[in-house]
């Protein structure tokens, strides 16, 4: 990471991106050997298919104290399991109403479909979210820092 | 109630091997396993007064003794749950009758579900019911902010007594995710906002029956049954399912589906 | 699927939950001779078809082997059941040894919210009139 931890303050934000193994995770790999640079408040979950990624997992990330979520994947159609990330489009949108009706913010949540070959996309997604989270400021669920640790 | 009596009856010497439904005993209502049709527990078979998880009770019967046939009375929300139930392959509908009882209109205006009849009703009368929107209309009112703070506020009353999980008759989970202690922390409480609620709210979705059960049990008065039945409003809206309605259909969460399927709901997004 | 034989045997039995003295209404599912679940009951005075926690789950320790049937007593540092005459014989005898030989203020009695009031109201009796202290407490005086 660019950025050091050492620099890191409360206001920081701070996103937590599940990427699949076999697309977004290598998308982001290209993005790292290509040298382009994205913002440093990402924490990368790899997981083999997106479609392994309980809600449950979504409302802790927030529960810990992250200020957005990212879920990235094959493309529909690409799943390297054919149709696990079809699971993964119908939950994003339970969910996202659902945090929506709890009256957290929408945008704290994205699903984004990157490609390995989509090195450039992965960045930029990475920036717009960012600067996303950043106009949203610290999400309202987050617990003091200190006390998780982060 | 002498027709429930007649019904309970007829089952019983048509060949089921026992009727549940509810009886008065000594001024307490509670559900009762007719096994006999001369049974002096005829005289004390009752239709209304209370609900009781029936879908729950006979996940049990059914499995513990497998080679009988039951019969059942059963409200529009007891019908959803058995139909429901059997997609998540908890109870056998071939070994069900299922004996409809439509709520009365008094009934139906209190608990305001969305179908206060079963399919086919053999007792009671059709009573239409508006479905009660009031507290997720309340809740889309206010912004972002107040709306968190408001549903921080009804969950703070929580004293975790499980009540709304147990007594749901679409809970069978041997191993719940209430329980697990990564996703709520033991010992706290009430449960941190969002871990305990929003998870069982998030597995309500396209499976909640809207029987109210979870919100006659809570002692602390949370608007669980607002909570849930919004999931569905966003299940019907998103996915087009609606849990216990039509019996070949299965939830959307439960399968993968098509790619012309997920194709229309990017679409849509 | 095939049948196993098994007698049909499903009943509810109306109850109050013993966890404490509020006296919440409970019926208990008895299945095959056996306490299987808890159901609030929906028109109990008391408590209106809610339970807390503990009321929940009253069935679980009915059937619990680690639930103690009979008294035991220690003897040689070790546990050993016996029935309730020698087990009252032993606590009469220990209580009345401690208050002849330190006074009876070093006794204490502790009262249960799983009894009842009456059951209570002997207990403080026998620790005033018979014993001659007033140190009486209650597990639930929090």
């Amino acid at each position: 990471m660019a950025e050091e931890s050492a620099t890191r303050n409360e206001d920081d934000i701070r996103i937590l991106a599940f990427l699949c193994n076999w697309c977004s995770y290598a998308g982001a790999d290209l993005a790292g050997v290509s040298r382009l640079q994205y913002p440093a408040k990402v924490l990368d979950v790899r997981v083999m298919c997106t479609g392994t990624i309980s809600p449950y997992f979504v409302i802790k990330a927030f529960q810990e104290g992250m200020d957005g979520v990212l879920i990235a994947g094959c493309h529909i159609g690409d799943c390297h399991y054919l149709k696990g990330n079809y699971m993964t489009a119908k939950r994003f949108q339970v969910l996202r109403e659902a945090l929506k009706f709890l009256g957290i913010e929408e945008g704290r949540l994205r699903l984004e479909w990157v490609s390995a070959a989509e090195g450039e996309k992965y960045a930029e997604v990475i920036r717009s979210f960012t600067e996303e989270i950043e106009k949203l400021g610290p999400s309202p669920l987050r617990r003091k820092r200190a006390e998780v640790g982060a | 109630m002498s027709d429930l009596k007649d019904l309970v009856r007829e089952k019983l010497k048509d060949g089921v091997d026992a009727f549940l439904c509810l009886k008065d005993e000594e001024g307490t209502l509670l559900p009762a396993l007719i096994t006999d049709a001369d049974s002096p527990e005829l005289e004390l078979v009752e239709a209304g007064g209370a609900r009781y998880p029936m879908g729950k009770i006979l996940i049990d019967l059914l499995r513990e003794y497998p080679g009988k046939r039951f019969a059942v009375l059963v409200r529009g929300c007891d019908e959803r749950a058995l139909v429901e139930l059997s997609k998540l392959e908890q109870v056998d509908l071939d070994r069900l009758v299922m004996v409809g009882l439509a709520c009365t209109a008094e009934e139906a205006r209190a608990c305001g579900c969305t179908r206060p009849y079963p399919s086919e009703i053999a007792l009671g009368e059709k009573a239409e019911a508006a479905p009660g929107r009031e507290t997720i209309e309340e809740v889309e009112a206010l912004s972002e902010a107040e709306r968190l703070r408001w549903w921080k506020e009804q969950f703070s009353r929580c004293i975790k007594c499980y009540g709304c999980r147990n007594v749901c008759p679409m809970c069978f989970c041997k191993d719940c995710a209430l329980e697990n202690p990564h996703l709520v922390e033991p010992g706290v409480i009430p449960p941190e906002f969002p871990s305990f609620h929003v998870i069982r709210a998030l597995d309500m979705t396209g499976r909640c029956v809207d029987c109210g059960l979870c919100e006659e049990a809570c002692p602390a008065d949370i608007p669980l049954r607002s909570l849930y039945r919004k999931m569905q409003e966003i299940m019907e809206e998103k996915l087009g399912y609606r849990a216990g309605e039509s019996p070949d259909e299965k939830s959307p969460l439960s399968f993968l589906g098509s790619e012309q399927d997920i194709e229309k709901l990017e679409r849509e997004q | 699927m095939v049948d196993n034989g098994k007698e049909l045997s499903y009943r509810l039995v109306p109850s109050t939950c013993v966890y404490c003295g509020t006296g919440c209404g409970v019926l208990l599912e008895v299945m095959d001779g056996r306490v299987t679940g808890t159901l609030p009951q929906k028109d109990h005075p008391v408590s209106w078809g809610a339970l807390c926690v503990k009321g929940w789950a009253v069935h679980e320790f009915v059937h619990s082997e680690r639930r103690l049937t009979a008294p035991l007593v220690r003897s040689g540092g070790e546990l050993k059941e016996t029935d309730w005459d020698t087990a009252l014989a032993a606590v009469a005898e220990g209580l009345s040894r401690v208050a002849k030989e330190h006074g009876p203020d070093a006794v204490g009695f502790f009262a249960s919210a799983r009894c009842t009031n009456e059951e209570n109201y002997l207990l403080q009796k026998l620790a005033r009139a018979v014993v001659g202290t007033n140190n009486v407490d209650h597990c639930a005086r929090l």
